[in-house]
């Protein structure tokens, strides 16, 4: 019963981090249709920041946070508009911009990568913030796992309450439906992409900073990140934050319990099998609407 | 074999003969880099040979060249090397099936994401299989096999890759996948079992790739799942296959070439920069030069043609007896939308039957229910009696069902005469070679595209296209054809033109089945009218009565002119 209730606790922190960086992978990919293949190096990037922050400077990971996610935002901004508006000009219709913006990002994964190795190595980082255990109805969870929740949920909502009721939201949800039709709303189509591609990049960092507070990482992990946000966005249906909500949360239960059941070493595995169920069983998302 | 292409059949086997040559006189330093250049040369092009024509991007490269190395380690000292490719071989198959089938059907997204993780996946489950059952992580490889004989090898491999893609871009197959490259509802619809074209070319790429790493094993004396399943090796194929262009065969050696050559010269002096600098390369390539080489050299160098019409007469087909359509109690909802709500309706051999009725009625929705596009939720569509709802689109197009589109789908960048071509190599009783080139020029003129054939289609204008559309449906060899709104946007002569050829397919045997807006067109073309609303039948007969039916009225215009 314990042990039922440690995994469900476990799984739900680690679905909480899942469905932050589901949610900035959504913006990117639902939004500006940006299928952005070096997502989880940024995640890693800002998880390096953070134990720089904490380790370099003798300071917490929330002030890397607070440091970090405008930083990313601008930074993806720039990215954007440097690296993919040209792709976006040249892309004849969606399936070209596609195909070329994950050949992009595929590159600018490895150099991503690349200068994280240069800098940090390949070795595996961890640093020890807050592990102080707490008792929780029986089972012991250490207090950065619990901060870290409540941080993304935090965040998670503000962004959600930002989309669902601001007049940029609004035309970001809009973008999102239909980019020509928008268009014809006098939105502002490039622009929304952008603000969405940066937003995404924020989350994403802030999902990184959270991670590295009780996760051990390294500069070659990346790709599993991008791996787990990419299934958790089309398990909730590509757009759908709602969606991306319930199946990270979902993921993470699965995978802890395969971890701690089963394997460690299985839950790649794991989160593949899931991945194949849901494309075999509903291929439009677990709650998706047919978006294209 | 034509005398023209004697020469390069010549020059082909005297660069055999000198490549196979090289390593008798080859220094240590030259013999590997050799083997570098072939076993790039035969990743790129294996993976060009299935993401170049569909454009689904395969980041896999590394899982089946790891699965075909770890193999070697695993069976080399066990059975005799011939039995050991073998394996590897059907190890190749068996995962590419695998992959296959569970993200073929999809859409290509879905593709690119697995292919993505499969060797992060198959990495992290080989490590765990050797942790717990095997007990250690690496191997180590005790197989006596030289550097020449490596080298000849993969010679071998290379020869067999090239010929197989030759050989493919002459067969059905390879058509297929170029239709499934630029239109993959076009394709389906033009009687293309998509899936199974695409299994079938993912498979022998995959195949080849996985002998390459078997081949390439050796070279390695020991081997952990980390060293094997590296995934800069499909990062730098695809950039290879990238550059040189993965739209022609020996497109990817064009990029190997060089590329080969800059991957030796940065991992020897900026050992700890490679995977940024290969990042920046390839971001490059990707910006620069969107089509490979290839794509630049074909910018420059575009061939003309011309070619003669020769029209012949289109037979006409006996007419059966009984219904040749038999919808029955047909739904078909959307959500909350009821699309199609319980519609009936029969279609008699050779009727053109208009169907007709208000935006959103659901006309585009019966076709799509028809051709297999949607499968209904309830109801049957009997097609000469054969029970056809919910059938793939593919299988209903041989059947005899063709259709065209409201808005025009043809294969942009493919030829005209190609976009014709396309449907006859794949009907029910399908055509290739001399005799198809002669039926796609009969069915172009019959349309009205003589001489046009060597254009590309994105280069017709708007009433040509749909004429296309229409020859490729002909060339079906359909009983129905399914048009939508294929009138609709003409001028008044292209109007007149479109009506008498759509009457002369009705004389030639045809049943037709019109979606259309054009009133002038449903009085002198149907005999009969099918009033749609809201998901309804509200009229059945012929126009005059159709059209001045109450109801029909009210749909039309309201309550107040009813």
């Amino acid at each position: 019963m314990t042990l039922a209730l440690d995994i469900l606790l476990s799984g739900l922190i680690l679905g909480g981090m899942y469905a932050l960086t589901a949610l900035g992978l959504t913006l990117q990919y639902g939004v500006a249709r940006i299928m952005n293949l070096s997502y989880g190096e940024f995640l890693i990037a800002a998880a390096f920041f953070a134990y720089w922050t904490f380790v370099g400077l003798s300071m917490s990971p929330l002030i890397g946070l607070i440091v970090v996610v405008p930083l990313a935002f601008v930074l993806n901004w720039a990215i954007y508009q440097v690296l993919l508006t040209p792709l976006v000009r040249r892309a004849k219709n969606r399936d070209m911009l596609e195909v070329d913006s994950i050949l992009a990002t595929f590159g600018l994964l490895f150099v991503v990568q690349g200068v994280m190795l240069v800098i940090f190595g390949g070795q595996y980082h961890t640093y020890s913030y807050l592990s102080i255990p707490v008792n929780i109805a029986g089972v012991t969870l250490s207090l950065n796992r619990l901060l870290a929740f409540a941080v993304a949920v935090t965040i998670g909502l503000i962004a959600y309450l930002a989309l669902k009721h601001t007049r940029t939201g609004t035309a970001i949800r809009a973008v999102a439906v239909n980019p020509e039709s928008a268009q014809l709303s006098a939105i502002d189509v490039q622009a929304a992409a952008a603000f969405a591609f940066a937003l995404g990049g924020a989350l994403v960092a802030a999902g990184g900073v959270l991670v590295s507070m009780f996760l051990t990482f390294s500069a070659a992990m990346g790709v599993t990140f991008t791996m787990k946000a990419l299934i958790v966005v089309i398990m909730g249906g590509v757009g759908n934050m709602m969606g991306a909500l319930s199946a990270g949360l979902l993921l993470g239960v699965v995978e802890t319990s395969v971890a701690r059941l089963g394997d460690p070493g299985l839950t790649l595995a794991a989160t593949f099998a899931l991945f194949l169920i849901v494309l075999l069983v509903r291929p439009t998302g677990l709650f998706g609407r047919y978006t294209r | 074999m034509s005398l023209s292409s004697l020469p390069w059949i010549v020059l082909g086997a005297v660069v055999v003969m000198i490549v196979a040559a090289f390593p008798l006189f080859a220094s240590g330093y030259q013999l590997t880099l050799g083997i570098s250049y072939l076993y790039f040369t035969i990743l790129a092009t294996a993976w060009a040979l299935f993401s170049g024509p569909t454009r689904y991007i395969s980041l896999a490269t590394a899982a089946f060249f790891g699965g075909g190395a770890y193999t070697v380690a695993v069976l080399a000292e066990l059975m005799p090397w011939p039995f050991v490719l073998l394996t590897a071989a059907t190890v190749g198959i068996v995962v590419a099936l695998i992959v296959g089938l569970s993200t073929l059907r999809l859409s290509g997204i879905y593709f690119v994401i697995f292919t993505f993780g499969l060797s992060e996946l198959i990495r992290q489950l080989v490590t765990w299989y050797e942790v717990n059952i095997h007990g250690s992580v690496g191997r180590y490889i005790f197989v006596e096999v030289s550097r020449q004989a490596i080298y000849w090898q993969l010679l071998v491999l290379a020869l067999v890759t090239f010929a197989a893609g030759w050989l493919i871009n002459r067969l059905r197959l390879g058509l297929a996948l170029r239709v499934i490259g630029e239109d993959e509802t076009a394709a389906r619809h033009a009687g293309i079992n998509t899936t199974s074209a695409k299994l079938t070319l993912f498979t022998v790429s995959a195949t080849i790739m996985t002998l390459t790493g078997a081949v390439m094993a050796p070279r390695w004396t020991y081997i952990d799942p980390t060293i094997a399943f590296n995934p800069m090796l499909s990062f730098q194929v695809v950039i290879m296959a990238l550059l040189g262009g993965a739209g022609a065969l020996f497109g990817p050696l064009l990029g190997v070439v060089p590329l080969v050559a800059l991957f030796d010269v940065l991992s020897a002096h900026f050992p700890n920069y490679f995977s940024i600098l290969l990042g920046i390369v390839f971001i490059l390539i990707v910006y620069a030069l969107p089509q490979g080489v290839v794509g630049l050299v074909k910018k420059h160098w575009s061939r003309p043609f011309a070619l003669e019409s020769a029209a012949l007469p289109v037979a006409p087909r006996p007419i059966s007896r009984g219904a040749l359509v038999n919808v029955d109690r047909l739904r078909k909802s959307f959500g909350g939308l009821h699309a199609v709500d319980d519609l009936s309706f029969t279609v008699e051999p050779g009727e053109i039957i208009g169907l007709i009725g208000p935006n959103g009625s659901g006309k585009t929705t019966v076709l799509n229910l028809i051709s297999g596009a949607l499968a209904p939720n309830s109801g049957h569509i009997r097609f000469k009696g054969r029970e056809i709802a919910g059938l793939n689109p593919y299988k209903i197009a041989r059947l005899g069902v063709a259709r065209t589109f409201q808005l025009v789908r043809v294969l942009p960048t493919m030829s005209v005469s190609d976009n014709v071509l396309a449907a006859l190599a794949h009907r029910a009783h399908p055509v290739w070679g001399a005799q198809a080139q002669d039926a796609a020029q009969s069915l172009l003129s019959r349309v009205g595209l003589d001489c046009k054939g060597a254009l590309r289609a994105n280069q017709l204008t708007y009433i040509d296209q749909k004429r296309l559309e229409l020859a490729r449906a002909l060339a079906l060899e359909p009983d129905l054809l399914l048009l939508d709104e294929w009138l609709a946007g003409l001028n008044p002569t292209e109007l007149g033109d479109g009506i008498a050829l759509v009457r002369s397919l009705q004389d030639s045997g045809l049943t037709i089945i019109l979606v259309e807006h054009v009133m002038d067109a449903i009085r002198s073309l149907c005999g009969r009218c099918i009033v749609m609303n809201a998901g309804k039948k509200i009229a059945d007969g012929p126009p005059e009565t159709a059209l001045t039916d109450r109801e029909v009225i009210r749909a039309y215009l309201g309550e107040a002119d009813a």
